[in-house]
């Protein structure tokens, strides 16, 4: 009896070192190229399946959503309700399309971005983790897309390139919790602070604002662009929503607002920029 | 296990990562995706026991944890702990009971999610706790109860000849061999 209980726990007391050492390993950089490699590889493997499935699934479901109608409703009747869907959907497209192509000229027209080369891309997927504010976008490597590189939208910075694989990109939004931008406010050359993410649908906050700073609601902070920044000067990343000082704080505590919609991104800009260049 | 064994469990692992990576996330409950992965380790605790619950757990958290942008390896960890922690607490169960599995999906999903989040925050993700995670942990749970008969049927077939190591003697034919 004793051999058999204390069988399982060895092999416990075995996979969970491994898995601390693999954590380890990886958030110390040791074993990051093998892991981002291999998740760079699932995600090249995965696309075609993740395509192929989705293109078996949506006419299935169009089927199964008209079957459940069918015999429900007079021919005339059905003759016209399907004329009408048909001219709602020609309407829908249309307007999806031009608010598509006002987008996409839009994005190719950022005055912030001066003579930045970018390459624009879709979103295709609101992140692959409920821990984390990320989106998924249509270009990778193949694209020129590099680790660290930013992302903008209409409106303003949208966040920074965490994984590249071959036609895909993972992108850490501003607001996650992990992302932490360099900015300036007030007149120019303007002051120095950091704005962190607090998750997902939460506002900003700022950091390194110095006590009784007068900011105004709807003030405008910009990247700061400084030597070895992550990112280029002068991208609008969000505006003042709250600031107030504390009797005895040092800092003022300020509460920013995205300018980027990051809850209804379709398309964003990849600008390929990196600190060194 | 043999070549033949492993072939099973792997195509099953696949199949469930094939249905989290397409239907899965696009099916959003309140801005949350079902994670039918968590069910993996569950279903293998109760088919194989503790031991093969961690080891299995062990295994497809790895293979979780190349489709998430959270710390690799926090998958593994945790989904190991959930299949030995599930393996022990049904090794006395009548394991052919239609409710265990549901119960179980419930339950351990829960326990995964909390865990999975603090975890992650100990491991410097403190964001990791600063999410809906009472939605997650109802949108997850309820939806791996549902899913948890048939997931126990797709694994039962990929463990069919593993071990039953933990269960008791009665069950894994001692008396027919005499």
């Amino acid at each position: 009896m004793p051999r058999r209980s204390r069988r399982p726990r060895t092999t416990l007391l075995i996979l969970v070192l491994a898995a601390i050492t693999i954590i380890t390993l990886d958030a110390r950089g040791g074993l990051h190229v093998v892991t981002s490699g291999a998740r760079s590889a699932a995600s090249d493997a995965f696309a075609p399946v993740r395509s192929g499935v989705n293109a078996v699934i949506e006419p299935i479901g169009s089927f199964l959503a008209g079957s459940v109608h069918y015999g429900a409703v007079r021919e005339q009747n059905q003759k016209l309700q399907a004329e009408i869907a048909q001219l709602r959907m020609e309407q829908a497209a249309a307007a999806q399309q031009a608010e598509a192509l006002s987008q996409l000229s839009a994005l190719l027209k950022l005055p912030y971005l001066n003579n930045l080369q970018t390459v624009p891309a879709e979103v295709t997927d609101f992140g692959t983790s409920d821990f984390a504010a990320t989106v998924d976008i249509d270009v990778g490597r193949a694209d020129g897309i590099q680790l660290d590189m930013p992302v903008v939208g209409l409106g303003g910075l949208v966040g920074q390139v965490v994984a590249v694989s071959h036609h895909t990109a993972t992108v850490r939004l501003v607001t996650d919790g992990q992302s932490a931008v360099g900015t300036v406010y007030g007149p120019p050359p303007g002051s120095l602070a950091v704005l962190n993410g607090t998750g997902s649908g939460k506002p900003l906050s700022a950091d390194l604002v110095p006590s009784n700073t007068p900011l105004t609601v709807g003030e405008v902070f910009s990247t700061s662009g400084l030597a070895g920044a992550l990112f280029p000067p002068g991208i609008p990343v969000a505006r003042v929503t709250a600031a107030h000082t504390g009797s005895s704080a040092s800092q003022e505590s300020v509460t920013l607002q995205p300018l980027a919609d990051l809850a209804h991104l379709r398309y964003v800009t990849v600008v390929l920029w990196g600190p060194n260049a | 296990m043999t070549p033949r064994d492993a072939a099973r469990l792997t195509l099953v692992v696949l199949g469930f990562v094939i249905v989290q990576e397409t239907v899965m996330l696009d099916l959003r409950i309140g801005g949350v995706h079902p994670d039918v992965m968590v069910l993996l380790p569950i279903v293998a605790g109760i088919i194989g026991g503790p031991s093969r619950g961690a080891t299995i757990g062990f295994g497809t958290g790895l293979v979780a944890d190349l489709f998430l942008p959270t710390p690799f390896g926090l998958s593994a960890l945790v989904a190991c702990l959930l299949g030995f922690a599930v393996g022990l607490a049904t090794v006395a169960l009548d394991r052919t009971a239609w409710w265990l599995a549901p119960v179980a999906a419930l339950g351990g999903s829960a326990l995964y999610e909390i865990t999975y989040g603090a975890l992650g925050s100990v491991l410097g993700q403190p964001q990791m706790l600063h999410v809906a995670l009472a939605r997650i942990v109802v949108v997850v749970s309820v939806t791996n109860a549902v899913l948890a008969l048939p997931a126990m049927r797709v694994m039962a077939w990929g463990m069919a000849q593993s071990s039953t190591e933990g269960m008791p003697t009665s069950d894994i034919g001692v008396g027919a061999a005499r």
